[in-house]
């Protein structure tokens, strides 16, 4: 039985890992508000609209456990992301859904002690809501707890991207606990506060924490009660605010790449042709689409019923693929932002609680399509080096050999001095060959451009 | 007595948010009050003006 490193926080329970299982354990702290949670029919309700995460409660003698109510096994979410992965809309929409769960707890006589994004994965295409010992009983007068995290997590983030720059959802990795509001407040332009969803619940909200900095809140002198009325406004107040911020993702010199090679159309039939082919050859189950741009060489693998995560590392370019997913409501790709050269870090408490990108669970197959010369080139990363991380990844491989001749690679050179002696296909091969064995090699038309088909030796 | 019941709780929840969410709940009130009522005269304009090509066939 192994703890999982990011379930401390919550005295009620904790999650375990047994024979590759997860399990959460709920202790005796937790009965009275587990118990309301399913017999008000809040849980039902919730899994009838697919906003929270199933579990079944198991018999629990097998793992030796003492002091505890009961133990669930929640149904697995097959990747887990994190905030500082996701894009705009993806951020948005996993706080509209904590704000509806919030509503719907309140009418069955419930409420979220906490609200933060690491309470939401995406699964099936869809965020969804995972810990199941956020549910408190309704604290009748009271304010909702959750409103500073709530704050920090959803609207000060979705401000800062909506307003300066989408880059800045990476914040979330040297925040653990979501941005600051008064770091949001000094970072945001001086117009956002006319705005009044940003004046009241980032702007007067940080100026409110600094001034109860130290107070005790049965000290603070409060005649009033915070009615339910009270709690519903503020709830459908956040709800508004939450709606009004928008981000329009456009401007990236990504995003259209494909678009601008009027050369191209042949080129990415055949590369289309050549893949699906590989894919049905292999029939990995899962896979990797590091570079993915908007996905269309994802959405290639996921009709085939594979599931995809299709890593980026442009906002503009995720949020594009994300968009998709909902219209076409696909429930087997997962967009997310990455930069491969510098991937999402472990963090957090012994830097275990949030573990890194490399860290997580292992795709059947790595998809690098036009990838290559971004690494060796712009980035300078030597060819021994690429095919170690990509060794380290998964044990198939398909990979796209862009040669110096090719007119992208020429534009990466155009004003550097070209130290790239070894960029070959010939080292290119060799490189891979320590760790891979080449199963199959396609050369195309295009710019002497070569796909291969690899396997862990 | 503190009108908060049982305030102590796992995480701190900020005495300054917990305390300007009064105001914001008032605000946010006010705001999705009035909100509803223009909805509602939206409506009503809405089917006035509706109306009257109707009327003209």
């Amino acid at each position: 039985m192994n703890r999982i490193e990011s379930s401390f926080r919550d005295p009620d329970g904790f999650m375990f890992e047994f024979e590759k299982e997860i399990f959460r354990v709920v202790n005796l702290s937790y009965q009275p508000d587990y118990d309301h949670l399913l017999s008000s029919g809040l849980y039902g309700k919730l899994i009838s609209q697919e906003l929270i995460v199933p579990f079944e409660e198991v018999n629990s003698a097998q793992f030796g456990l003492s002091d505890f109510y009961k133990v669930l096994k929640p149904e697995r979410i097959k990747f887990i992301s994190y905030p500082y992965e996701w894009s705009f809309s993806m951020l948005k929409d996993a706080a509209i859904l904590t704000l509806k769960i919030q509503k719907l707890a309140m009418e069955y006589g419930m409420s979220l002690k906490d609200a933060t994004a690491y309470n939401i994965q995406f699964h099936k295409g869809k965020p969804i809501f995972i810990d199941t010992l956020s549910f408190e009983l309704y604290p009748i007068n009271r304010p909702w707890v959750a409103y500073r995290q709530f704050c920090q997590h959803f609207l000060a983030p979705l401000a800062l991207i909506s307003r300066i720059d989408p880059g800045l959802i990476r914040m979330f990795i040297i925040h653990l606990d979501g941005i600051p509001l008064d770091l949001a407040a000094k970072m945001l332009p001086f117009r956002s506060r006319l705005n009044i969803d940003l004046y009241l619940n980032i702007f007067l909200h940080a100026w409110s924490q600094k001034k109860h900095n130290a107070d005790e809140i049965s000290l603070v002198q409060v005649r009033r009660k915070f009615s339910l009325s009270s709690m519903i406004s503020l709830v459908e107040g956040l709800e508004a605010s939450v709606l009004k911020q928008c981000w329009n993702a456009k401007g990236s010199e990504w995003a259209y790449y494909y678009d601008e090679d009027v050369h191209s159309s042949e080129y990415s039939q055949f590369k289309k042709r050549v893949i699906s082919g590989w894919f049905d050859e292999v029939k990995p189950g899962s896979i990797w689409d590091l570079g993915a741009n908007r996905g269309d060489y994802s959405r290639l693998a996921a009709q085939k019923g594979i599931d995809v995560i299709s890593f980026d590392l442009d906002p503009v370019c995720v949020e594009m693929n994300y968009t998709n997913v909902k219209k076409n409501k696909e429930t087997n790709i997962l967009p997310l932002l990455l930069d491969i050269l510098n991937a999402s870090p472990s963090i957090g408490w012994g830097c275990a609680e949030r573990p890194s990108f490399y860290n997580r669970n292992r795709p059947d197959m790595v998809l690098a399509l036009a990838l290559i010369h971004h690494l060796a080139i712009s980035a300078n990363i030597p060819l021994a080096l690429i095919a170690r991380l990509f060794a380290g990844l998964s044990d198939h491989l398909i990979i796209e050999f862009v040669p110096k001749e090719d007119d992208k690679v020429k534009i990466l050179l155009l004003n550097r001095e070209d130290v790239f002696a070894d960029y070959t296909q010939t080292n290119f091969e060799k490189a891979m060959s320590v760790y891979f064995r080449i199963e199959q090699k396609i050369p195309v038309d295009y710019n002497n451009r070569v796909f291969y088909l690899m396997s862990l030796q | 007595m503190n009108n908060f019941a049982s305030i102590l709780l796992y995480l701190d929840p900020g005495t300054g948010s917990l305390l300007i969410q009064f105001l914001v709940a008032a605000i946010f009130g006010i705001i999705l009050f009035f909100r509803k009522i223009m909805m509602e005269i939206k409506i009503l304009f809405y089917r006035l003006f509706n109306k009257k090509p109707e009327d003209k066939k």
